[in-house]
């Protein structure tokens, strides 16, 4: 829910950033308009120019120089000149309608300099015995005719603008904020629905409000998520059942294969070539063995399938017994087990699940046995750094090359690999200790042992005391 | 009786077995391989049914069941069997699984071996078994230089009768039954404080320099029991 608030911080500085604009973009066609406005002081100003040029050409007879004559005429505009004295109009343009009066009493020139004869917008300029009026053509110009306000308004404008200003935008505000609550309403159940999509969980969003659509959608994409999970791990229990299944029904036929090749190798009677021949079905039947355990336990616990009964143990303790049942079982001592730990460290405290470590512990072991044939002397050892626990097993065997090496630390084996590949990759031992180590969040590194022959190295949290 | 030989073979191998699988030629092969170490006294069941009525007729000392059986599971049998007598039951089946281990111990059985096995495993199972069921009737341990009598936690050595304390009993008893083997500290820890991970190292090996004390001529120089560095102890019994 972080790109929530986020999402409303972006969404305001927009609105402030709009009303910004709105206000620069409303005095800009203000002052536009306020210019093209300018020139309507115009018919005033020809009044003034007239008045100037209208010229007594003898014996109460006026003239107007002929451009500006022929300018007003153009315009559709007339004009009259009323002396100061008679109140009389003493010169008159020939477009003059008949319907203006030809004399004036002072009330009517206050009344034609604020307004209209007869509807004919009228401005006035000064001459030098009378006054000079333009009638302009009917609706050509709007008069204010009572400009006039209270000085205060006028003084207090700014003030005024501002205030209106404020309630404007804190209209807008108050209109932004409530039209988003609802939609902020609507969208957080949307919100949350999405993100706990990818946490696997089945999700419910109520399919009403403005946003029911999405509401649907996500709810839907639940579903077909669960569908999907469900067929997979469906897919995944069944292909671990099988293996499992095989597995056990393996068992008992190896059993008598085992047991007889075992009698058959102890047998006096036969040859030597003949026990030794015995000794060979024992000795696969047994790697069978162990690869149907490994196949077993590989698919379990890559599918999840196998429990983990994590408890506090004691590491030293674990790999102490994994070396005793070692050292207990060989018999002809071709593969001695050296005890490389520091005498001081007897306890090393982990949560692990104790016959999964064991089982990782000497499935090392038994590399190091198996890919050993000749003999080597392995070397085991738990040693503690800060809060980490490492196991060590170690021997000074044929080794591997550092191509190898790479290969086994990074190359995902063919049970947990969707590529379809011949090359042949290291056993199942391997991939379960690193699967092992996996689920209790520790890390497995295959290195050259410092020996001569190939090391592992196990590490594991240590448990808080 | 062999001269030397601390228990008597020839009297566990005298012991009645009942074995309980549903196929034949398993069976066949069980009896071939018991019979070949010296077991006589053996007989078979390949269901629920019969086997309860041997172990009426035939009174068996021990006996190995598979767990899936046609007419039932050897869990529930073994509670049937536990009822007629008290004698030793060892799982032998293709069930490989933690939990169907630790229920077949959880439920009194005695050792649970997972098909497929090698015979010497089975055989070495079923004596210790025995040994340690029908303990009461074998006689003094004997070792280099002494002789330990468990009944009574005493040792005798030069004819001298030494008292052995709880501890010391408990952890003789450990390695006894492991007589050959290295027995790990943390495993003879727990046999003499109980299942406690951490700690009594130190404790342990007070123990063991007591113990020496008692069953070697020289304790500097043990002969019995041996200190594997680092990992444990082993009991060395003679003629073994």
């Amino acid at each position: 829910m972080r790109s929530v608030p986020k999402l409303i911080r972006r969404y305001i500085s927009i609105l402030l950033l709009t009303c910004v604009l709105l206000i620069i973009l409303n005095f800009v066609l203000l002052a536009i308009l306020a210019v093209n406005q300018a020139p309507n002081a115009y018919p005033w100003k020809t009044s003034e120019e007239v008045a100037a040029a209208l010229q007594l050409i003898g014996d109460g007879e006026y003239a107007l120089p002929e451009s500006i004559a022929l300018e007003l005429k153009n315009s559709n505009v007339w004009a009259i000149y009323i002396d100061n004295e008679t109140k009389q109009v003493i010169w008159k343009t020939d477009n003059l309608p008949k319907t203006i009066p030809m004399s004036y009493t002072i009330s009517d020139i206050a009344s034609l300099t604020r307004g209209y004869i007869d509807g004919y917008p009228t401005f006035t300029g000064k001459a030098a015995n009378g006054l000079v009026v333009l009638g302009y053509p009917k609706d050509s110009f709007w008069k204010h005719m009572w400009p006039s306000w209270d000085y205060y308004t006028i003084a207090n404008l700014p003030k005024t603008l501002l205030t209106v200003f404020a309630f404007n935008t804190a209209l807008i505000f108050l209109i932004y904020i409530v039209a988003n609550s609802k939609l902020l309403k609507s969208i957080k159940p949307i919100v949350n629905g999405i993100q706990s999509l990818p946490t696997g969980e089945p999700v419910y969003v109520k399919e009403k409000g403005l946003l029911s659509e999405l509401a649907i959608n996500i709810n839907k994409t639940s579903e077909i998520l669960q569908s999907q999970n469900n067929q997979l791990r469906r897919k995944e229990s069944a292909r671990a059942n099988w293996i499992a299944g095989v597995s056990h029904d393996i068992r008992t036929p190896l059993s008598m294969v085992m047991g007889y090749a075992s009698q058959l190798k102890e047998d006096t009677h036969l040859t030597d070539e003949q026990r030794q021949k015995a000794k060979v079905i024992v000795k696969q039947s047994e790697r069978m063995k162990n690869l149907i355990n490994d196949l077993n336990l590989a698919s379990k616990l890559e599918y999840n399938m196998q429990p983990i009964n994590a408890k506090s143990e004691n590491m030293v303790a674990i790999v102490r017994q994994v070396i005793v049942d070692f050292i207990n079982m060989d018999i002809d001592d071709t593969h001695p087990i050296e005890w490389e730990t520091d005498d001081f460290l007897t306890i090393c405290p982990v949560k692990a699940d104790k016959a999964l470590i064991k089982r990782a512990v000497s499935n090392l072991i038994q590399n190091c046995i198996n890919h050993n044939e000749k003999g080597c002397k392995i070397y085991v050892s738990v040693a503690v750094d800060k809060d980490k626990c490492t196991v060590t097993v170690a021997d000074d065997g044929v080794g591997v090359t550092d191509e190898q090496i790479e290969k086994l630390n990074n190359t995902p084996h063919y049970m947990v690999c969707d590529e379809n590949t011949t090359e042949q990759r290291h056993g199942l031992g391997l991939l379960i200790v690193k699967q092992i180590l996996a689920v209790h969040g520790g890390t497995t590194v295959i290195e050259l042992s410092p020996y001569g022959g190939f090391s592992v190295k196990l590490t594991l949290p240590i448990q808080e005391s | 009786m062999k001269e030397g030989v601390y228990v008597d073979y020839e009297y566990l191998k005298s012991k009645r077995l009942l074995l309980v699988d549903d196929q034949q030629e398993l069976l066949d092969m069980l009896i071939s391989i018991l019979k070949e170490e010296g077991f006589n006294s053996i007989v078979t069941a390949k269901t629920v049914k019969d086997a309860l009525a041997l172990a009426d007729s035939f009174q068996p000392e021990l006996a190995i069941l598979d767990v899936m059986l046609p007419d039932g599971n050897g869990f529930s049998l073994m509670e049937q069997l536990k009822h007629k007598g008290e004698y030793p039951i060892l799982f032998l089946t293709a069930r490989g699984e933690d939990e169907d281990k630790l229920k077949g111990f959880g439920l009194g059985a005695d050792d649970y071996v997972v098909k497929p096995f090698l015979p010497k495993e089975l055989t070495f199972r079923i004596m210790a078994i025995l040994r340690r069921s029908y303990k009461g009737e074998n006689p003094l341990v004997k070792l280099q230089n002494s002789e330990i009598d468990f009944d009574r936690a005493e040792v005798i050595k030069n004819g001298e009768h030494i008292t052995l304390t709880a501890k010391e009993h408990d952890i003789l008893a450990v390695l006894y039954r492991n007589a050959g083997r290295i027995v790990t500290i943390d495993a003879l820890c727990e046999a003499a404080w109980g299942d406690n991970p951490f700690g009594y190292e130190n404790s342990l090996m007070a123990h063991i320099r007591r113990i020496r004390e008692k069953i070697e001529l020289n304790p500097s120089h043990p002969v019995s029991l041996i200190t594997v560095k680092g990992l444990g102890y082993k009991l060395i019994i003679r003629g073994k």
